[in-house]
């Protein structure tokens, strides 16, 4: 029931967004005869009013400089609607046949936090201390982590799992790789139910920069989207990518700072200097627990280096997909 | 490329790898190219590769419906991806002006958990239409699918043919300058089929340029305005539907002659010194494997074929033109010559029509050991367009008992190709007179 009052929602949100902010029908002519699938991958021609002219050849899809920028981002403007759809496709699908449904999203890591409050109360592992209580501290971390791992294991297998849409539609691909954001994205929201009630049962009070968390959190989706594009690409010519992914998510949990300090000691802080996500974790906990920064030029490198990395890989994920569609 | 032509296809090769690990190696390497802007190693072969489309050229007319014919593995479906954008050629060009749209397989991109309602929205967002343009179409694809009760079900619980109902709706109403389809249409059941065929014509007569996979030629002979045959990637031929499928069942029955040699005949091993007259047609025609075959063998059944009025043996056969089906019947006993009989049954074994030689009063006299009688009858092919299947045997009144010889159930397929449209199986060639009565 919920589901489909969500859908319905969307298309009347949809509807009244596209009569008011889109073209009228009549002069929409030249631009929506460039459809948006042939705009890209190819060298398109307007010919007159109501043709387009599109060229394929082996080398068909290289565009140089900001024109390819430019038409990337347009067309990026054009699938939103996509997008949307796909996401919400994917969330109203999810638990439709589940009776516990978004249960199933917050269990596994409320026991794995519990396993390690467990061995951290019994001094098993000597884990040094935190600012805020142990159990909000990990619990919270985990959350993060399993938005950055929920983000890039969905967008790895995003183009594997539509199958036959890649291999016999021709639209933009990178519809679904962003779109495979949209389920981790929500999923987090849900985890943050449990989160809220352990702060509140041990009275940790998180400073105002709260409210800054989203600014944290995007460069973490951003830096799963752009390992996403390459991932993506790579798991539809080799399978063993999925695989291999998931071995080393499990391994940079117990590397990044999620359910421990992270180390000072040499050589062991290294781990964290060349860890990417660390000081985007290490960020978020720095909100919840200080109310700034402890050390906003990691953050900032950080950030960069998502952004970089999520352009450069969206470029080349447009380059290489109409050699690999067929590998789906 | 003249305004006039929509799809011009200037050399297209392209190449694909037998082996998944090469697959894998040479992916990783064009990925590897592409990134970093190198050019791609197009023209040779690397390790386990074959050129799937191999320097095809052809170009289409605005408002041509082209059949796309060849058999199985031949570069058909490549090419339509090609042709789509969703693989690029390894060499030549290919230009399109216009929007094209797809349906190379039913159904792509339908979520089986998602309702038929909430699919037509994502399937109309993924082929490109905006919010308020399936929103116009929401009814007139839910008609042409005829599936309104329902609609609002999940899709896996759709039977395979609403589900291409479903998908070609959607495809159809995306209302593309050019529209390909793969295959698709075969699945539907008749009513549905002759609805999109109507579709397709509507499509035509509107200028929409319309490319398709089929195997069956009499679609082709029917609906398009021309064909094109590809075999091993490469284009056979171009032209109008009839040369096209002429050249079509001449490749088919060459394949089948070299491909599969004829099951070695061990009444002629057997009678090999009683008779120099060997077969001479078997390659000639693609006769059917699952012939059904028996009889006492006292006469046998050499050969049998199906040949224009100047004997070139066909197996496609205009409907109402004159054909020949001849008979050759060796005799392993010296004895009065046997009854030579043809019938023609429907693809459902249903016997069409048929003659013998008893019912014709000829009489052949007797005849030797060894000697073969050559049967020729000549008739109209009077048939309605379709696929149909010779059948042959001979046989004798032996003390008032009807002995069969041999008999071959079904030795060769055959199909009648003819524009227009009639009734039933069978063309009585009706001459239509009127005035009127006022």
């Amino acid at each position: 029931m919920v589901k489909k009052a969500l859908w319905r929602y969307t298309y009347t949100l949809l509807a009244s967004r596209s009569r008011s902010g889109y073209r009228p029908t009549e002069s929409l002519g030249m631009e929506d005869a460039i459809h948006s699938h042939q705009r890209r991958s190819c060298r398109t021609t307007v010919l007159d009013r109501e043709t387009v002219e599109v060229e394929y050849t082996p080398q068909g899809v290289r565009r140089n400089g900001a024109a390819g920028w430019r038409i990337m981002f347009s067309e990026l403007a054009e699938s939103r609607r996509l997008i949307w759809l796909l996401i919400l496709r994917d969330l109203s699908v999810r638990y439709r046949q589940s009776v516990l449904g978004y249960v199933w999203a917050v269990v596994p890591q409320t026991l794995t936090v519990a396993a390690f409050a467990f061995l951290q109360a019994s001094r098993v592992l000597p884990i040094g201390g935190t600012r805020i209580a142990y159990v909000a501290y990990a619990l919270w971390g985990i959350s993060v982590w399993q938005l950055f791992a929920g983000c890039l294991s969905s967008c790895t297998m995003s183009l594997v799992s539509s199958g036959s849409l890649v291999t016999k539609v021709n639209f933009p691909r990178e519809a679904l790789v962003i779109a495979a954001l949209g389920q981790p994205g929500f999923d987090f929201f849900v985890r943050l139910v449990p989160v809220i009630a352990v702060f509140g049962w041990y009275g940790v009070a998180p400073s105002w920069g709260i409210v800054l968390m989203p600014l944290v959190l995007l460069p973490v989706m951003l830096l799963a989207l752009g390992l996403g594009f390459v991932l993506s690409i790579a798991n539809l010519v080799i399978r063993d990518t999925a695989n291999a992914l998931g071995m080393v998510l499990s391994a940079g949990m117990f590397l990044s700072p999620v359910l421990y300090p992270p180390p000072v000691r040499w050589p062991f802080f290294l781990v964290n200097l060349l860890n990417p996500l660390s000081p985007l974790l290490t960020a978020s906990q720095d909100l919840i627990a200080e109310g700034f920064l402890t050390r906003p030029e990691m953050f900032a490198a950080a950030c960069v280096l998502a952004l970089a990395l999520a352009l450069g890989s969206w470029r080349a994920f447009r380059v290489t997909i109409p050699r690999v569609a067929g590998y789906a | 490329m003249s305004t006039d032509t929509i799809i011009s296809v200037e050399g297209v090769s392209k190449k694909f790898c037998r082996s998944l690990k090469y697959t894998m190696l040479h992916g990783v390497r064009d990925i590897a190219r592409d990134v970093f802007g190198l050019s791609q190693y197009t023209n040779g072969l690397r390790h386990d590769e074959f050129w799937a489309l191999n320097d095809v050229f052809f170009e289409v007319r605005r408002g041509e419906c082209v059949g796309l014919i060849g058999p199985n593995g031949a570069g058909k479906s490549t090419l339509l991806k090609l042709l789509n954008g969703i693989t690029l050629p390894d060499k030549g060009k290919i230009k399109v002006a216009g929007r094209i749209g797809a349906l190379l397989e039913l159904g792509a991109g339908f979520h089986p958990m998602l309702t038929g309602r909430e699919n037509i929205y994502l399937s109309g967002a993924i082929l490109g239409l905006g919010k308020d343009e399936i929103a116009e179409k929401f009814d007139a694809i839910v008609d042409f699918a005829g599936l309104e009760e329902f609609i609002d079900s999940p899709v896996k619980h759709y039977s395979s043919g609403m589900y291409v109902r479903l998908g070609f709706a959607i495809a159809a109403h995306a209302e593309p300058d050019v529209f390909l389809i793969d295959e698709a249409l075969a699945v539907g059941d008749i009513l549905f089929q002759s609805k999109c065929y109507a579709k397709l014509r509507e499509f035509r007569d509107r200028g929409t340029t319309i490319i398709f996979v089929t195997h069956s030629l009499d679609l082709v002979s029917s609906h398009c305005s021309g064909a094109l045959l590809i075999d091993k990637g490469t284009k056979m031929a171009l032209g109008t539907p009839k040369d096209v499928i002429d050249e079509y069942n001449r490749l088919m029955s060459q394949r089948r002659a070299s491909t599969n040699p004829p099951p070695e005949n061990r009444a002629v091993e057997v009678n090999a010194l009683l008779s120099s007259k060997k077969a001479e047609w078997t390659d000639l025609f693609t006769a059917n494997p699952n012939e059904d075959r028996y009889g006492s063998r006292k006469a046998e059944i050499l050969e049998a074929g199906i040949f224009t009025l100047g004997h070139d043996p066909v197996q496609v056969l205009e409907r109402n033109r004159e054909f020949l089906i001849k008979i050759k019947v060796r005799h392993n006993v010296a004895m009065p010559a046997a009854i030579s009989a043809y019938s023609i049954r429907d693809v459902k074994g249903t016997v069409l029509c048929g003659t013998n030689t008893l019912y014709e009063n000829i009489d052949m006299g007797q005849v030797q050991i060894g000697t073969v009688v050559l049967v020729v009858f000549r008739q109209v092919a009077r048939l309605n367009p379709g696929d149909y299947l010779l059948s042959i045997g001979c046989g004798a009144w032996e003390a008032g008992e009807y002995i069969i010889y041999d008999r071959r159930f079904d030795y060769l397929p055959f199909q009648i190709i003819g524009k227009a449209p009639r009734i039933g199986v069978f063309d009585p060639e009706s001459v239509v007179e009127w005035e009127r009565l006022d």
